[in-house]
């Protein structure tokens, strides 16, 4: 019974680091990324370097302003961010 | 990377066979499947067989460790071999690089890390598939093994290695019903018991398999063996980074399912290397590779606490189940909440408080697999229904009716039980069937005993038991989705004789759709020829072959796209004729037993089409307490099991299995039969013989020599009684029929061998030691190699370590 508790909406969240920020390294912009995303509880991996940010519409929203900020503040360049409604998504009741 | 072709590329078309044509029976009426003597000629065509001239094939790369970092990929060498057409690694996804049909978490292909054995890092097409195998070989991976997380328990700890970014846990839920902790004070008498399900495979005979075939113009057509084409689709058109409607599929001739072809396994790959190569692609995995290439069914542990009064009245039932959801997340989600609204059985249980969770490990993904979460805690609340049973000094039996579920009561998540709900029925009739004659063992056929021709008793040590177990399961989608399903219906002339064709997307697993899609319109539209199309993605979704219920959803479906072709009949009949009461009968429009025209005459070269979409009712999601109105439909069945059992070698003899099953309408009942003994093979498996065996991450018996499935020798024979119960909701009245014979099989076989053996069997499949009672408490000098001839070869253990 595949997909009834699928998710509502997806995330994906690319860091572009900046190898000229003060404050940190690239790498450690990207980290700080991924740290604050895998805090949210929602976060899985769906590539080198990307997270995907999966779960309620309103959760997700929410953690990609907090990873999009983490970023920034870590001296990221920019973040690319790509919000995608499940197929059919208006059909569950909630996310995972 | 591509290699440079040296053949032009193939055209990128398939011819369709032509779709046979059927003379079904009317609904309820036994009918022969469609398919059914091609199959047993070894005439039919399934996905394995698939072929176009100018094809390659591709094969797949594999992790051998189930948790390793990636450092590097060098797919040099195997470029470099001539007949090799491609290689394609992570970095030639072109759209998104994971997927999964609740949480796309899983890669298409490994980038970092590795978090099962059998994880796809790499894919090869060339001339020949013995080409292919070779160079991944070719292929240099550089891991950094890391140790694998292999216990839930282990992983939900907190200072265990994350292996995914938010942590271990996939699902938690809990399901609160009353007041457990004031009921608990009430209780005269408290049993518990921890129960434990191994992983068990969906066995089906025929492997993945498929052909992907590039248009030309940037799309892809895939003929495939699946369970869902549509949800196929979605997932592979954003891998490639196509729109859906540049990805079609067209179902090929599938060897079983049983939920193992819910997840994509060549699908992506396979249209990745076409649409690199510009040629068609077939894939085709051996039996090995399909163990590491679909999700099993999921381990469980279980822990039951239940109180009730002397009398043998349930008062509460307290559960713990943890899954093991393995690398990725497949329908975990779903299998967590279903088990968690079946764990208390079929039964009035006024006060419940049951938590599920489903954890991450780096052992095989689960899934999908018939019963759904509902075996799993069948197994384990019918044992405590027995141990209950025993402790009030009752009939097993006589507890389970004084418990039973009836309708108007509530389920523990809260839902109303709905009419029909006969579990006293059904209880009472594989109470009351008889049981077979007692045959003298000693002096019997040795094929009739314990071990059989293995020529290891001849009647000495044989013991008999009985045991019974009732289950249920819901049917159809759960939780808020919108489950609906697509039929498109025509009605023309061919060849002068009037011909229905039914067109949806639902696939046709073995189950026998095919027939009863095609009764479905013979009795709507009285004609007595239909075509039942191959099923593919030029028609709306039909939602998937799981959770029993195509014949429920798409038989709907079909159903009203028949009443509307024959609603546009008989329109046409009355602005001919002004005759009101109409009827189709042998291809005549009827009225009053005077026929008025034949279809032929009026169609005259017309033809009429309508599509229908037909969703059921609707269904709510859990709240924060685990209640709401979560499930459409309920199917229950009872079984009683008779075994024999070699009490001194653990060897095990099911005599027979008897059952009734509520199916509400038996729409085609020679298929129904098939239903009820496949489903009863399948429990008898998981009973006693069938589970992926896992070490350190590992599996240890990925064929059919060591994974050990019934055959024809282990079925006992089956006596089954049939209760047709409408459900007012349902079309025909009909029940979903699939699952129901695999839930409640294997906790009665088990419950048989207790009463034979007085051994506690607290998991499942039962294994010889456990019967003979030392499984927990090995003799002091276990045999040492060479005391049975096996000093060559070392022990089995030992061997396996190697």
């Amino acid at each position: 019974m595949p997909g009834y508790d699928r998710v509502e909406l997806t995330a994906e969240l690319t860091v572009v680091p900046s190898s000229e920020a003060k404050s940190s390294p690239p790498r450690e912009q990207v980290e700080a990324a991924i740290r604050t995303a895998g805090d949210s509880g929602l976060a899985r991996e769906a590539g080198p370097e990307v997270t995907v940010l999966i779960g309620g519409r309103r959760e997700v929203l929410e953690a990609t302003m907090k990873v999009v900020e983490a970023a920034l503040d870590a001296g990221a360049h920019a973040v690319k961010v790509r919000v995608e409604a499940q197929g059919e998504a208006e059909r569950f009741g909630r996310g995972s | 990377m591509t290699i440079e072709q040296t053949t032009p590329p193939a055209v990128p078309t398939r011819e369709r066979s032509r779709t046979p044509v059927q003379t079904p029976g009317k609904v309820g009426e036994h009918t022969e499947r469609a398919d059914g003597v091609s199959k047993v000629r070894g005439d039919f065509e399934y996905s394995s067989d698939l072929w176009m001239d100018g094809m390659l094939w591709g094969a797949t790369l594999r992790s051998p460790h189930p948790h390793a970092k990636v450092w590097s990929i060098d797919a040099s060498g195997a470029e470099a071999m001539p007949g090799v057409r491609a290689v394609l690694t992570h970095e030639d996804v072109p759209g998104r690089k994971v997927y999964g049909m609740e949480v796309p978490d899983q890669p298409v292909l490994a980038w970092e890390r590795v978090r099962y054995q059998g994880e796809a890092v790499a894919i090869v097409a060339a001339d020949h598939p013995e080409t292919a195998r070779r160079a991944l070989e070719k292929i240099a991976v550089e891991y950094e093994l890391l140790d694998p997380l292999t216990d839930p328990e282990e992983a939900m700890e907190e200072d265990a290695p994350q292996l995914h970014l938010s942590g271990n846990v996939l699902k938690r839920i809990k399901i609160l019903h009353g007041d457990v902790a004031v009921a608990e004070e009430s209780a005269d008498v408290v049993v518990t018991g921890d129960y434990e399900v191994g992983m068990q495979d969906q066995a089906f005979l025929g492997p993945e398999s498929g052909l992907a075939v590039p248009d030309g113009r940037g799309g892809v057509d895939l003929y495939i063996s699946t369970q869902w084409l549509h949800v196929d689709q979605d997932q592979i058109a954003a891998s490639l980074g196509l729109e859906p409607e540049q990805v079609r599929l067209t179902l090929s001739g599938v060897g079983g399912a049983f939920g193992g072809r819910e997840d994509l396994s060549i699908q992506i790959h396979a249209c990745m290397l076409a649409l690199d190569t510009g040629r068609p692609v077939k894939m085709m995995y051996n039996r090995e590779e399909s163990f590491y290439g679909h999700v099993h069914r999921h381990p469980c542990k279980m822990r039951y606490e239940h109180g009730a009064t002397r009398s043998g009245e349930l008062l509460y039932v307290r559960v713990r189940l943890v899954f093991d959801g393995g690398a990725y997340a497949s329908s975990s989600n779903a299998v967590c909440t279903n088990a968690a609204t079946f764990a208390c059985g079929p039964y009035d249980v006024p006060n419940a408080q049951i938590e599920s969770h489903m954890i991450y490990t780096n052992n095989p993904p689960c899934g999908a697999m018939r019963g759904f979460g509902a075996v799993q805690v069948c197994f384990a609340h019918e044992a405590q229904m027995d141990k209950l049973a025993r402790e009030l000094g009752m009939d097993p039996l006589e507890l389970r009716l004084k418990n039973a579920m009836r309708p108007g009561i509530k389920f523990p998540f809260g839902q109303e039980v709905p009419q029909p709900a006969p579990v006293k029925e059904i209880l009472e009739r594989v109470r009351d069937m008889p049981l077979p004659e007692e045959e003298e063992v000693v002096g019997r056929d040795l094929r009739r005993l314990p071990g059989g021709v293995s020529n290891v008793t001849h009647g000495e040590g044989v013991r008999c038991g009985v045991g019974y177990a009732v289950g249920y399961k819901n049917i159809g989608f759960s939780a808020g989705f919108d489950d609906y399903s697509t039929a498109r219906v025509a009605l023309s002339v061919e060849d002068g004789e009037p011909l229905v064709q039914v067109h949806t997307a639902a696939a046709e697993v073995g189950q026998g759709l095919i027939t009863i899609e095609a009764q479905i319109a013979r009795t709507e539209l009285g004609v007595e020829r239909v075509a039942v199309l191959q099923a593919d993605t030029g028609v709306g979704s039909a939602g998937s072959t799981s959770a029993s219920r195509q014949t429920y959803v798409t038989g709907a479906a079909v159903k009203q796209a028949c009443e509307a072709v024959r609603d546009r009949v008989f329109e046409k009949v009355r602005d001919e004729y002004g005759e009101e009461e109409l009827t189709i009968e042998g291809g005549d429009v009827v009225s009053g037993g005077e026929i008025l025209v034949s279809l032929a005459e009026l169609l005259s070269g017309e033809e009429i089409e309508e599509t229908v979409e037909y969703h059921h009712g609707a269904t709510e999601p859990l709240d924060e307490r685990g209640q709401g109105n979560a499930h459409l439909q309920f199917a229950f069945a009872a079984h009683r099991a008779l075994v024999e059992v070699d009490a001194e070698l653990g060897l095990i003899r099911v005599v027979e299995i008897a059952t009734a099953q509520d199916v509400g309408k038996a729409m085609n009942p020679q298929a129904l039969e098939g239903q009820i003994e496949g489903g009863i093979a399948q429990g008898l498996g998981l009973a006693l013989l069938e589970e992926v065996q896992i070490k350190a991450g590992k599996i240890q018996n990925a064929s059919f020599t060591d994974y050990l499935i019934p055959t024809i020798l282990d079925m006992p024979s089956v006596r089954a009684e049939i209760l047709e119960l409408a459900d007012p909701e349902a079309p025909y009245g009909l029940k979903g029929v699939g699952e129901p014979p695999t839930i409640a099989s294997t906790p009665a076989i088990v419950a048989a061998l207790r009463d034979a053996t007085g051994q506690e069997l607290a998991r499942v499949p039962v294994k010889p030691e456990q019967i003979v009672g030392i499984a927990e408490k090995p003799p002091n000098e276990p045999p040492q190699p060479g005391s049975r001839g096996y000093s060559g070869i070392g022990r089995l253990d030992e061997r396996r370590e190697t």
